[in-house]
């Protein structure tokens, strides 16, 4: 993975493949305090102890069917953030869902860029139209606060019966990240 | 800024849309999002379909995606899925053959057999 967005893709799949109903994406670009911070939260089915472990060790696969018993997808990103004197924690517990929370240092030097935030939370979204997110943007530094919010829930209550995957909806989607991302800082982080 | 007023609109639009075509979906399109489809390249996949998709407004066309399906040696990788005819799976996928894909498979039904790396169910 070249970037941070597609680390956030990767993650994001693993939700609805715990069949969470609701996901909730925050991205928080805090200056003064030099970090950077993912937090994924969702409603899916959780982990026990030992798989929340067996997680972020690279030879294990919750995919069954697999042949290949490797699974890359979280250890490289706990890696990359930690590289950089950042932190990945993950807490979940059957039944009560995963919280994922990544920490980067801004301004360290191999720090991967945040990249195209839009394109991923846009995947995300027209996807697994059936899933809810609820996105936030936080940009802060000294003089200011900007904040950034997209809720699939209040745009489904919008459009009735008309699906998220219709191709003006997607584009709505698609400019409105595209403002937000703008708004708070994002695009070039 | 786009607000939620603007939904309302679109949401005119569509249901009139929904009135001509009945709002079936004749194509489905998923895309492989495992880990590996993502390192190869599929995010741009995606969002190149939803592009031409939105362009060409072919409402009747859901792109959707899929976690990975062991074919990791061909990602990124999509199928097509037309009702009453075979599947077709699409490998090593770029932006540029999404294109073609989307002009020749999707509005001429013609498969392009170049890309195809598996047909059936």
């Amino acid at each position: 993975m070249q970037d941070i967005s597609l680390h956030l893709l990767d993650i994001l799949e693993n939700s609805v493949r715990a069949e969470a109903r609701n996901i909730k994406v925050r991205v928080i670009n805090n200056v003064p305090k030099n970090r950077l911070r993912i937090i994924v939260e969702d409603d899916g089915v959780g982990m026990d102890s030992h798989t929340l472990a067996k997680s972020q060790d690279p030879f294990y696969t919750s995919k069954l069917e697999r042949e290949k018993k490797v699974g890359l997808g979280i250890p490289l990103f706990k890696q990359n953030a930690e590289m950089v004197g950042g932190s990945f924690k993950m807490a979940s517990e059957p039944g009560f869902g995963t919280v994922l929370t990544v920490d980067f240092t801004l301004d360290h030097i191999d720090r991967m860029p945040l990249g195209n935030l839009k394109d991923t939370l846009l995947n995300a979204i027209i996807g697994h139209a059936d899933v809810d997110y609820y996105v936030h943007l936080i940009y802060r530094d000294k003089a200011k606060e900007q904040c950034f919010y997209l809720d699939t829930k209040a745009i489904r209550e919008e459009l009735g019966d008309i699906p998220l995957t219709y191709p003006d909806v997607i584009e709505y989607i698609d400019q409105s990240l595209f403002e937000g991302i703008q708004n708070t800082n994002m695009e070039d982080v | 800024m786009k607000t939620l007023a603007d939904l309302k609109k679109i949401r005119e639009k569509a249901q009139e849309d929904m009135k001509l075509r009945g709002g079936n979906v004749r194509i489905k399109i998923v895309v492989g999002m495992g880990t590996s489809g993502i390192a190869m390249g599929a995010r741009e996949v995606m969002k190149t379909f939803l592009e031409e998709i939105a362009a060409r407004n072919l409402s009747d066309v859901l792109v959707t995606q899929t976690g990975e399906k062991g074919l990791s040696s061909m990602e990124p990788v999509v199928d097509l899925i037309e009702e009453g005819k075979p599947k077709v799976t699409y490998g090593n996928m770029n932006p540029d053959k999404v294109k073609k894909v989307v002009v020749e498979h999707i509005v001429n039904g013609r498969v392009v057999s170049d890309y195809a790396v598996a047909t059936g169910d």
